[in-house]
């Protein structure tokens, strides 16, 4: 899939502003943003649902809004069931088999099994979790090469989380799927992505392999006589800070700083494991960024 | 058009209303040629009794059966509830968003919903026509069907039907959900004899006419897309204008649908350029409306207090329909539903 050079304005205002990136089979994406920065857009013009005012979707060369019938290798989960709780589960499998001629109706009741789902007359009427489940043991059984999940574990419970989020490893190891996935959820992500596109204000602030990007910053607890110096305070990104003891994150391989710092005479110098949750932080946005 | 997934996801969201049209057809025919000739039957064997009065069943009365009456003012209720579950409701809630990110175009997902709509109203339509005119055929009134051509009590009314859904479904795609469609589909359905009275009005109020003053004129008929659903229409004329007005409308419902921007879904229009145009036109009816309704309770022979109380009608009614349309063209209906 390649998204090319995507913008969309809604009301006049730039949501999408220049988004560029390509997925391969067999990667799992994490798209991640504050509140308002995109995703969902994002997500939502991937599946051809909105339209973009300028660049367009291609799968196989072939541009989605162009030529929709490509969308067979797409498919979107939303956040919610409400287009599909009124069908019964068979109900459900018959319009699928119609829309999806790859559709596996035998791997549906596989996995059904396996997640202990039953068939049920209103899919309204399974439990939250288990529409979480069905929904996305669906998406699997279509056979689509794509599958677009906007924030798949809200409101889980773990045990179902833990379900859904081994389900979505298992799957893209075994049949080379792409997953993209929005999520607020950066542990749940970091768990599972091997890339992540970091949205800001509707633009791809920056996309990277989930190794490469840990290796770009380093977190370290410092501890101080007193407090940290006001000249080291604007080079650093400070993430946490109780009392004297404050956990920053630098860029790997800065040897000035790390200079600086050392000169500063820190009582206690820590190099902390990194998470995409501090990236995020020092990417995206201060406390006081909302 | 004809795409079984399609279909069956048409059918799904709209089947309350498809079973409520087959009860409305049942009663407005078969059940209603019934009693119309159980009545005509009462009626005929009262004349016995009266030397002076012999009964005959009129064309009017047939009509009734097939093509007039209280009933298909239901129906185009019916009709337009359907175009709107199949449009609007789908717009209000997240269905849209699984509808369009399927595998097909645009055109198809339109064409699929008119495709449904036309099949269900054309056969409920003609399975209830024939029971119909079987009873009254079968019945001593029989003559009276060589009161009526086929033309005005099946042509007519199947083919103006079938317009008035593609009608609806064409105010269904500039509009952003389900309230609208139904609002503007109603007003734009009667537009041009309301246009037409509320001049009339104005006209006579102020003692100044542009043209005669008299029934509408038949063109304002043609042009007035509700009277077609009414049975409004039975002449060869109106058939043909049903028949062209479904094809602008299908060819019109379909590229404005393919050009749907779906970021607007819940809010009253789709398309924010007609805002401006669909204020205009709606504060200046309401005004004119406002102004008729005033006006009419000045006394007849007091002229100048009659034009003074139509501009004061004209002038409160148009700031509050400034108030409430600008209202109406911000809102923004979206049932999201819970979260997974």
């Amino acid at each position: 899939m390649r998204v090319q050079h995507i913008s969309k304005h809604i009301h006049h205002k730039p949501i999408l502003a220049d988004i560029d990136f390509s997925v391969e089979p067999g990667s799992i994406i994490g798209i991640v943003g504050r509140n308002g920065s995109g995703k969902t857009t994002l997500l939502r013009s991937l599946a051809g649902i909105l339209t973009p005012t300028r660049g367009s979707i291609y799968i196989d060369g072939l541009d989605i809004f162009k030529h929709p019938e490509i969308k067979k290798q797409i498919i979107f989960v939303p956040d919610s069931t409400e287009a599909l709780k009124n069908y019964s589960t068979k109900e459900l499998i018959y319009l699928y088999k119609n829309i999806y001629p790859e559709f596996d109706t035998s791997y549906l009741f596989s996995l059904m099994k396996r997640f202990k789902l039953s068939q049920i007359s209103k899919i309204g009427n399974y439990s939250k979790g288990q529409k979480a489940l069905f929904t996305l043991i669906t998406a699997f059984a279509t056979g689509a090469s794509y599958i677009l999940l906007d924030e798949p574990t809200d409101g889980l419970d773990v045990i179902v989380k833990k379900q859904v989020l081994q389900l979505l490893v298992e799957e893209v190891s075994d049949r080379r799927l792409a997953v993209l996935i929005s999520s607020h959820r950066l542990d749940e992500l970091e768990f599972m992505v091997n890339e992540v596109i970091f949205i800001k204000q509707g633009k791809v602030d920056s996309h990277y392999e989930l190794d490469t990007m840990k290796n770009e910053y380093k977190k370290i607890q410092l501890a101080f006589a007193e407090k940290m110096p006001e000249t080291l305070k604007d080079e650093v990104e400070i993430l946490d800070k109780t009392g004297k003891v404050y956990t920053v994150l630098i860029p790997r391989g800065n040897i000035p700083l790390e200079e600086k710092i050392s000169e500063s005479m820190p009582l206690f110098y820590e190099e902390l494991p990194m998470s995409l949750e501090d990236y995020f932080v020092a990417k995206l946005g201060g406390p006081n960024d909302v | 058009m004809f795409n079984k997934a399609l279909w069956f996801q048409n059918y799904k969201q709209s089947k309350f209303l498809i079973w409520i049209l087959l009860a409305l057809f049942v009663v407005q025919m078969p059940l209603q040629a019934i009693l119309s000739v159980e009545s005509w039957q009462e009626r005929s064997e009262r004349t016995t009794y009266s030397e002076e009065y012999v009964y005959e069943v009129q064309a009017w009365d047939v009509m009734q059966i097939f093509s007039q009456g209280m009933f298909t003012v239901f129906l185009a209720a019916a009709i337009v509830i359907f175009a709107s579950l199949l449009i609007g409701l789908e717009r209000n809630t997240r269905r849209s968003d699984f509808t369009f990110s399927l595998p097909y175009s645009r055109s198809s997902l339109f064409l699929a919903k008119w495709a449904l709509g036309s099949t269900a109203v054309s056969v409920f339509f003609i399975m209830n026509f024939l029971p119909a005119y079987f009873i009254i055929y079968q019945s001593e009134f029989r003559e009276a069907l060589s009161l009526v051509s086929s033309i005005e009590i099946f042509w007519a009314p199947l083919l103006g039907y079938i317009f008035f859904f593609s009608f609806s479904l064409l105010v269904g795609s500039i509009t952003g959900e389900m309230v609208s469609q139904i609002i503007l589909t109603f007003i734009f359905g009667f537009l041009p004899i309301i246009v037409f009275r509320l001049v009339q009005e104005f006209m006579q109020v102020h003692d100044f006419f542009l043209f005669h003053i008299g029934s509408e004129p038949q063109w304002i008929e043609y042009a007035t897309p509700f009277l077609y659903a009414a049975g409004s229409m039975g002449s060869l004329p109106g058939v043909i204008a049903a028949v062209l007005f479904t094809a602008v409308c299908l060819w019109g419902g379909t590229v404005l649908y393919t050009k749907n921007n779906l970021e607007y879904n819940g809010e009253f229009l789709m398309f924010k350029k007609l805002n401006p145009v669909l204020v205009v036109l709606l504060t200046v009816m309401i005004s004119f409306f406002g102004g008729m309704i005033v006006s009419s309770l000045a006394p007849w022979g007091a002229d100048a207090l009659r034009i003074l109380s139509y501009w004061i009608g004209f002038t409160t009614f148009m700031l509050f329909a400034l108030l409430i349309i600008r209202r109406l063209i911000k809102m923004n209906i979206i049932f999201s539903g819970k979260a997974v």
